[in-house]
Protein backbone atom coordinates (compact mmCIF):
# COMPACT_ATOMS: atom_id res chain seq x y z
CA UNK A 1 0.00 0.00 0.00
CA UNK A 2 1.56 3.04 -1.52
CA UNK A 3 0.82 6.56 0.13
CA UNK A 4 0.16 9.43 -1.93
CA UNK A 5 3.01 11.74 -1.84
CA UNK A 6 1.82 15.61 -0.19
CA UNK A 7 4.18 17.96 -1.75
CA UNK A 8 4.96 20.10 1.04
CA UNK A 9 3.95 23.75 -0.11
CA UNK A 10 6.04 26.74 1.59
CA UNK A 11 3.81 29.45 3.23
CA UNK A 12 5.85 32.20 2.58
CA UNK A 13 3.31 34.64 1.05
CA UNK A 14 4.96 37.36 -1.30
CA UNK A 15 4.30 40.46 0.28
CA UNK A 16 5.31 42.63 -1.98
CA UNK A 17 1.93 43.84 -3.66
CA UNK A 18 1.29 43.99 -0.17
CA UNK A 19 3.52 46.52 0.40
CA UNK A 20 3.08 48.14 -2.60
CA UNK A 21 -0.54 48.83 -2.02
CA UNK A 22 -0.39 50.62 1.91
CA UNK A 23 2.85 52.83 0.70
CA UNK A 24 -0.01 54.17 -2.59
CA UNK A 25 -2.46 54.79 -0.03
CA UNK A 26 -0.06 56.53 2.30
CA UNK A 27 0.90 58.75 -0.32
CA UNK A 28 -2.60 59.41 -1.65
CA UNK A 29 -3.17 60.47 1.62
CA UNK A 30 -0.93 62.94 2.94
CA UNK A 31 -0.82 64.80 -0.83
CA UNK A 32 -4.79 64.66 -0.80
CA UNK A 33 -4.91 66.10 2.32
CA UNK A 34 -4.50 69.80 2.94
CA UNK A 35 -2.37 72.17 4.98
CA UNK A 36 -3.88 73.58 7.35
CA UNK A 37 -3.24 77.39 6.87
CA UNK A 38 -0.14 78.83 9.03
CA UNK A 39 -1.15 79.92 12.55
CA UNK A 40 -0.03 83.10 13.01
CA UNK A 41 -0.79 83.53 16.35
CA UNK A 42 -2.47 80.57 18.96
CA UNK A 43 -5.30 81.04 20.31
CA UNK A 44 -7.32 79.13 22.51
CA UNK A 45 -11.04 79.12 20.67
CA UNK A 46 -14.08 78.55 23.17
CA UNK A 47 -16.28 75.64 22.20
CA UNK A 48 -19.50 75.43 20.99
CA UNK A 49 -22.18 73.13 19.96
CA UNK A 50 -22.40 73.76 16.11
CA UNK A 51 -21.88 71.61 13.18
CA UNK A 52 -20.90 73.95 10.89
CA UNK A 53 -17.68 73.10 9.24
CA UNK A 54 -15.33 76.21 8.60
CA UNK A 55 -15.62 78.00 5.30
CA UNK A 56 -12.35 77.12 2.94
CA UNK A 57 -11.66 80.27 1.58
CA UNK A 58 -11.87 82.70 4.68
CA UNK A 59 -11.24 86.15 5.84
CA UNK A 60 -10.05 85.89 9.73
CA UNK A 61 -9.81 88.20 12.14
CA UNK A 62 -7.53 87.03 15.15
CA UNK A 63 -8.42 88.45 18.38
CA UNK A 64 -5.91 87.58 21.42
CA UNK A 65 -5.97 87.26 25.01
CA UNK A 66 -4.30 90.92 25.17
CA UNK A 67 -6.84 92.11 23.10
CA UNK A 68 -4.31 91.93 19.60
CA UNK A 69 -5.93 91.67 16.51
CA UNK A 70 -4.67 90.33 13.47
CA UNK A 71 -6.25 90.09 10.05
CA UNK A 72 -5.30 87.24 7.76
CA UNK A 73 -6.91 87.08 4.52
CA UNK A 74 -7.07 83.19 2.63
CA UNK A 75 -8.23 84.56 -0.82
CA UNK A 76 -4.51 84.92 -2.58
CA UNK A 77 -6.11 86.82 -5.76
CA UNK A 78 -8.36 89.35 -3.39
CA UNK A 79 -5.63 89.87 -0.88
CA UNK A 80 -3.78 92.50 -3.31
CA UNK A 81 -6.93 94.45 -4.22
CA UNK A 82 -7.22 95.04 -0.13
CA UNK A 83 -4.52 96.07 0.22
CA UNK A 84 -4.42 98.65 -2.47
CA UNK A 85 -7.68 99.58 -2.10
CA UNK A 86 -6.64 100.61 1.94
CA UNK A 87 -3.55 102.35 0.50
CA UNK A 88 -5.43 104.59 -1.77
CA UNK A 89 -8.27 105.62 1.22
CA UNK A 90 -5.95 105.98 3.90
CA UNK A 91 -3.21 107.52 1.39
CA UNK A 92 -0.65 105.61 2.58
CA UNK A 93 2.02 106.36 -0.54
CA UNK A 94 2.77 102.03 -0.68
CA UNK A 95 4.59 101.57 -4.33
CA UNK A 96 3.09 98.80 -6.31
CA UNK A 97 6.07 96.81 -5.09
CA UNK A 98 5.21 97.40 -1.70
CA UNK A 99 1.73 96.41 -1.93
CA UNK A 100 2.76 93.39 -3.32
CA UNK A 101 5.40 92.37 -0.67
CA UNK A 102 2.52 92.84 1.99
CA UNK A 103 0.45 90.44 0.29
CA UNK A 104 2.95 87.99 0.56
CA UNK A 105 2.70 88.24 4.19
CA UNK A 106 0.56 85.51 6.07
CA UNK A 107 -0.40 88.11 8.37
CA UNK A 108 -1.29 91.82 8.57
CA UNK A 109 -0.59 92.80 12.34
CA UNK A 110 0.50 96.24 12.52
CA UNK A 111 -1.15 99.88 12.23
CA UNK A 112 -1.56 101.55 8.55
CA UNK A 113 1.79 103.91 9.46
CA UNK A 114 3.63 101.04 10.23
CA UNK A 115 2.63 98.82 6.73
CA UNK A 116 5.77 101.09 5.03
CA UNK A 117 8.39 100.33 7.26
CA UNK A 118 7.43 96.95 7.06
CA UNK A 119 7.41 96.23 3.44
CA UNK A 120 10.48 97.63 3.33
CA UNK A 121 12.14 95.23 5.95
CA UNK A 122 14.88 92.97 5.18
CA UNK A 123 14.63 90.47 8.36
CA UNK A 124 11.40 88.16 9.06
CA UNK A 125 9.11 89.73 11.05
CA UNK A 126 6.91 86.99 12.79
CA UNK A 127 3.40 87.61 13.78
CA UNK A 128 4.27 87.22 17.28
CA UNK A 129 6.24 90.12 17.47
CA UNK A 130 3.77 92.49 15.86
CA UNK A 131 1.63 94.63 18.11
CA UNK A 132 -1.53 94.28 15.92
CA UNK A 133 -3.69 96.50 14.35
CA UNK A 134 -5.07 99.05 16.30
CA UNK A 135 -8.87 98.76 17.17
CA UNK A 136 -8.73 99.31 20.67
CA UNK A 137 -11.55 102.16 20.59
CA UNK A 138 -14.20 103.53 18.23
CA UNK A 139 -12.01 106.90 17.55
CA UNK A 140 -8.82 104.82 16.57
CA UNK A 141 -10.46 101.77 15.37
CA UNK A 142 -8.06 100.89 11.96
CA UNK A 143 -9.81 97.62 11.81
CA UNK A 144 -12.72 99.87 10.31
CA UNK A 145 -10.30 100.85 7.48
CA UNK A 146 -9.47 96.98 7.03
CA UNK A 147 -12.48 95.62 7.07
CA UNK A 148 -13.50 99.21 4.16
CA UNK A 149 -10.39 97.59 2.23
CA UNK A 150 -12.23 94.26 2.10
CA UNK A 151 -15.73 95.37 1.23
CA UNK A 152 -14.38 97.69 -1.50
CA UNK A 153 -12.72 94.64 -3.29
CA UNK A 154 -15.40 92.52 -2.89
CA UNK A 155 -17.56 95.22 -4.33
CA UNK A 156 -17.27 94.50 -8.40
CA UNK A 157 -17.19 91.36 -8.11
CA UNK A 158 -19.52 88.01 -7.97
CA UNK A 159 -19.74 87.43 -4.39
CA UNK A 160 -22.96 88.81 -2.91
CA UNK A 161 -22.95 90.73 0.29
CA UNK A 162 -24.51 87.39 1.77
CA UNK A 163 -21.41 85.70 0.86
CA UNK A 164 -19.07 87.84 2.00
CA UNK A 165 -21.01 87.94 5.25
CA UNK A 166 -20.11 84.13 5.13
CA UNK A 167 -16.82 84.38 4.86
CA UNK A 168 -15.73 86.77 7.99
CA UNK A 169 -14.48 85.24 10.37
CA UNK A 170 -13.33 85.53 13.85
CA UNK A 171 -11.54 83.58 15.74
CA UNK A 172 -10.97 84.71 19.79
CA UNK A 173 -9.79 83.31 22.60
CA UNK A 174 -11.73 82.43 25.60
CA UNK A 175 -10.05 84.62 27.51
CA UNK A 176 -10.09 87.88 25.32
CA UNK A 177 -12.18 90.85 26.80
CA UNK A 178 -15.35 91.13 26.22
CA UNK A 179 -14.62 95.15 24.67
CA UNK A 180 -12.19 93.88 22.36
CA UNK A 181 -14.50 91.72 20.79
CA UNK A 182 -16.94 94.29 20.95
CA UNK A 183 -14.54 96.88 18.74
CA UNK A 184 -13.92 94.06 16.37
CA UNK A 185 -17.93 93.94 16.19
CA UNK A 186 -17.88 97.67 16.09
CA UNK A 187 -15.48 97.52 12.82
CA UNK A 188 -17.43 94.75 11.16
CA UNK A 189 -20.74 97.09 11.97
CA UNK A 190 -19.74 100.20 10.67
CA UNK A 191 -18.80 98.66 7.05
CA UNK A 192 -22.26 97.25 6.96
CA UNK A 193 -21.86 93.75 7.95
CA UNK A 194 -24.21 92.46 10.60
CA UNK A 195 -23.49 88.91 10.39
CA UNK A 196 -20.41 87.08 10.81
CA UNK A 197 -18.80 84.05 12.30
CA UNK A 198 -16.89 82.61 14.99
CA UNK A 199 -14.74 80.06 15.06
CA UNK A 200 -14.94 77.47 17.65
CA UNK A 201 -14.09 74.39 18.61
CA UNK A 202 -17.25 71.55 18.06
CA UNK A 203 -18.78 70.07 21.20
CA UNK A 204 -21.81 67.86 21.52
CA UNK A 205 -25.00 68.85 22.85
CA UNK A 206 -25.67 68.47 26.25
CA UNK A 207 -27.25 65.14 26.79
CA UNK A 208 -31.40 66.32 27.70
CA UNK A 209 -31.75 69.49 25.82
CA UNK A 210 -33.58 70.08 23.45
CA UNK A 211 -30.86 70.64 20.80
CA UNK A 212 -30.03 67.20 21.73
CA UNK A 213 -34.06 66.21 21.30
CA UNK A 214 -33.75 68.30 18.00
CA UNK A 215 -30.69 66.06 16.78
CA UNK A 216 -32.18 62.83 17.63
CA UNK A 217 -35.43 63.28 15.98
CA UNK A 218 -33.53 64.34 12.23
CA UNK A 219 -30.38 63.41 12.62
CA UNK A 220 -29.27 64.13 8.89
CA UNK A 221 -31.45 67.78 9.27
CA UNK A 222 -28.66 69.69 10.81
CA UNK A 223 -29.94 73.05 11.66
CA UNK A 224 -28.91 75.55 8.69
CA UNK B 1 14.32 38.36 7.53
CA UNK B 2 15.82 38.45 4.16
CA UNK B 3 16.21 34.54 2.55
CA UNK B 4 18.97 33.38 0.40
CA UNK B 5 17.97 30.20 -1.05
CA UNK B 6 20.78 28.44 -1.88
CA UNK B 7 19.04 25.60 -4.72
CA UNK B 8 21.65 22.59 -4.32
CA UNK B 9 21.43 20.56 -7.63
CA UNK B 10 20.62 17.23 -6.86
CA UNK B 11 23.09 14.53 -8.57
CA UNK B 12 26.18 14.98 -10.60
CA UNK B 13 27.80 18.31 -10.44
CA UNK B 14 26.45 19.56 -7.34
CA UNK B 15 29.57 20.85 -5.99
CA UNK B 16 30.85 21.95 -9.07
CA UNK B 17 28.42 24.31 -10.38
CA UNK B 18 28.62 28.03 -8.85
CA UNK B 19 25.47 28.11 -6.70
CA UNK B 20 22.29 30.42 -8.16
CA UNK B 21 21.29 32.90 -4.91
CA UNK B 22 17.37 33.67 -4.88
CA UNK B 23 17.34 36.75 -2.60
CA UNK B 24 14.12 36.87 -0.68
CA UNK B 25 12.98 40.05 1.63
CA UNK B 26 9.93 39.55 4.25
CA UNK B 27 8.10 42.57 3.62
CA UNK B 28 5.60 41.72 6.03
CA UNK B 29 7.30 44.75 9.11
CA UNK B 30 7.11 46.91 6.18
CA UNK B 31 3.67 46.50 5.28
CA UNK B 32 2.67 46.58 9.04
CA UNK B 33 4.47 49.89 9.10
CA UNK B 34 2.93 51.59 6.23
CA UNK B 35 -0.36 50.45 7.20
CA UNK B 36 0.56 52.07 10.82
CA UNK B 37 1.17 55.19 9.06
CA UNK B 38 -1.95 55.08 7.35
CA UNK B 39 -3.76 55.14 10.52
CA UNK B 40 -1.77 57.72 12.03
CA UNK B 41 -2.57 60.25 9.24
CA UNK B 42 -6.27 59.46 8.74
CA UNK B 43 -6.58 59.77 12.79
CA UNK B 44 -4.56 63.24 12.95
CA UNK B 45 -6.17 64.58 9.95
CA UNK B 46 -10.02 64.29 11.24
CA UNK B 47 -9.60 65.77 14.65
CA UNK B 48 -8.57 69.08 14.01
CA UNK B 49 -11.40 70.29 12.35
CA UNK B 50 -12.83 74.01 13.48
CA UNK B 51 -16.21 74.88 13.33
CA UNK B 52 -18.01 78.58 13.28
CA UNK B 53 -20.94 79.87 14.62
CA UNK B 54 -22.94 82.61 12.41
CA UNK B 55 -23.69 85.97 14.80
CA UNK B 56 -26.09 88.51 14.32
CA UNK B 57 -25.47 92.03 15.49
CA UNK B 58 -28.46 94.14 15.51
CA UNK B 59 -28.30 97.80 13.26
CA UNK B 60 -28.44 100.58 14.96
CA UNK B 61 -32.00 101.62 14.51
CA UNK B 62 -34.58 103.07 16.33
CA UNK B 63 -36.42 99.40 17.89
CA UNK B 64 -39.19 98.80 15.71
CA UNK B 65 -40.27 95.51 16.99
CA UNK B 66 -40.65 95.04 20.82
CA UNK B 67 -40.98 91.77 22.78
CA UNK B 68 -43.88 91.17 25.11
CA UNK B 69 -42.66 91.61 28.98
CA UNK B 70 -43.23 88.17 29.87
CA UNK B 71 -41.29 86.52 26.54
CA UNK B 72 -37.88 88.86 27.48
CA UNK B 73 -35.47 87.13 29.36
CA UNK B 74 -32.48 89.39 30.13
CA UNK B 75 -29.08 88.02 30.97
CA UNK B 76 -26.21 90.13 31.95
CA UNK B 77 -22.41 88.76 32.25
CA UNK B 78 -19.57 90.11 34.28
CA UNK B 79 -16.58 89.40 35.31
CA UNK B 80 -15.85 85.48 36.94
CA UNK B 81 -18.15 83.35 34.56
CA UNK B 82 -21.10 85.69 36.55
CA UNK B 83 -24.44 85.48 35.21
CA UNK B 84 -27.05 87.76 35.94
CA UNK B 85 -30.70 87.50 34.63
CA UNK B 86 -34.15 89.12 35.21
CA UNK B 87 -37.16 88.83 32.93
CA UNK B 88 -39.48 91.75 31.41
CA UNK B 89 -38.82 95.36 32.54
CA UNK B 90 -35.73 95.62 34.61
CA UNK B 91 -36.32 95.94 38.18
CA UNK B 92 -33.32 96.19 40.75
CA UNK B 93 -35.18 93.33 43.08
CA UNK B 94 -35.76 91.28 39.66
CA UNK B 95 -31.97 90.76 39.47
CA UNK B 96 -31.22 87.51 40.18
CA UNK B 97 -27.55 85.45 40.49
CA UNK B 98 -27.00 82.84 38.44
CA UNK B 99 -24.01 80.17 36.80
CA UNK B 100 -23.57 79.36 33.48
CA UNK B 101 -24.50 75.85 34.78
CA UNK B 102 -27.73 77.32 35.78
CA UNK B 103 -28.78 79.30 33.30
CA UNK B 104 -29.78 76.44 30.89
CA UNK B 105 -32.54 75.49 33.68
CA UNK B 106 -33.53 78.86 33.48
CA UNK B 107 -34.06 79.59 29.77
CA UNK B 108 -35.96 76.05 29.91
CA UNK B 109 -38.59 77.05 32.83
CA UNK B 110 -39.05 80.02 31.22
CA UNK B 111 -40.45 78.70 27.80
CA UNK B 112 -42.15 76.30 29.53
CA UNK B 113 -43.82 79.34 31.41
CA UNK B 114 -44.90 80.85 28.61
CA UNK B 115 -46.12 77.71 27.28
CA UNK B 116 -48.19 77.26 29.86
CA UNK B 117 -49.51 80.60 29.36
CA UNK B 118 -50.70 79.35 26.47
CA UNK B 119 -48.69 81.85 24.26
CA UNK B 120 -46.33 80.51 21.60
CA UNK B 121 -42.96 79.05 22.86
CA UNK B 122 -41.34 80.67 19.94
CA UNK B 123 -42.17 84.32 21.09
CA UNK B 124 -39.36 83.78 23.72
CA UNK B 125 -36.19 86.33 23.45
CA UNK B 126 -33.13 86.44 25.11
CA UNK B 127 -31.48 90.30 25.37
CA UNK B 128 -27.36 89.42 26.13
CA UNK B 129 -25.97 91.79 27.88
CA UNK B 130 -22.50 91.98 28.51
CA UNK B 131 -20.25 94.29 31.31
CA UNK B 132 -16.42 95.38 30.68
CA UNK B 133 -14.80 92.54 32.16
CA UNK B 134 -16.49 89.84 30.86
CA UNK B 135 -14.60 87.40 28.62
CA UNK B 136 -15.19 86.38 25.04
CA UNK B 137 -15.67 83.02 25.78
CA UNK B 138 -18.44 84.42 28.41
CA UNK B 139 -20.38 85.63 25.10
CA UNK B 140 -19.67 82.80 23.36
CA UNK B 141 -21.34 80.26 25.39
CA UNK B 142 -24.25 82.02 25.90
CA UNK B 143 -25.17 82.39 22.40
CA UNK B 144 -24.58 78.81 22.38
CA UNK B 145 -26.86 78.60 24.80
CA UNK B 146 -29.89 79.88 22.57
CA UNK B 147 -29.12 76.93 20.19
CA UNK B 148 -29.47 74.31 22.91
CA UNK B 149 -32.34 75.43 24.06
CA UNK B 150 -33.49 76.50 20.64
CA UNK B 151 -34.80 80.13 20.98
CA UNK B 152 -35.36 81.67 18.10
CA UNK B 153 -34.98 85.74 19.17
CA UNK B 154 -31.81 86.77 20.26
CA UNK B 155 -30.65 90.30 20.92
CA UNK B 156 -27.31 91.58 21.74
CA UNK B 157 -27.22 95.11 23.85
CA UNK B 158 -25.83 97.40 25.42
CA UNK B 159 -25.55 97.42 30.01
CA UNK B 160 -27.38 100.92 31.05
CA UNK B 161 -26.31 102.40 33.84
CA UNK B 162 -28.88 101.34 36.30
CA UNK B 163 -27.89 97.46 35.73
CA UNK B 164 -24.26 97.93 35.94
CA UNK B 165 -24.93 99.56 39.57
CA UNK B 166 -27.14 96.45 40.50
CA UNK B 167 -24.71 94.30 38.98
CA UNK B 168 -22.41 95.54 41.24
CA UNK B 169 -24.40 95.55 44.39
CA UNK B 170 -25.05 91.81 43.59
CA UNK B 171 -21.42 90.68 43.17
CA UNK B 172 -20.40 92.23 46.88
Amino acid sequence: MGRAKIPRKSTNIDMTAMCDVAFLLLSFFILATKQKPPEAVTVAAPSSVSTKAAPEKSILITLTKEGKTFLMMGDDIKKKDIIAAVNTAKSLGLSDAEVTKISKMPVIGVSLGQLKPLANRADEFSAAQMPGIPAKDSTNNELVDWIRGITTAYAGSELSLNDLQQMILLKGDGDALYPDFKNVKYALKKNGLYKFRIVTNSENAPVGSELYKLNRENPAGKKE
Amino acid sequence: MADIEIKTKKGKCATKAPAKKVIRVDLTPMVDLGFLLITFFVFTTTMAKATVMDIVTPVDAPPGNTVCNSCALTVLLDKDNAVYYYTGAFERVNLQKSGFAAIREVIQQRKQLLDSMGRDKSQFALIIKSSDSARFKNFVDITDEVTINNVKHYYIDELTAEEKEAMELLHN
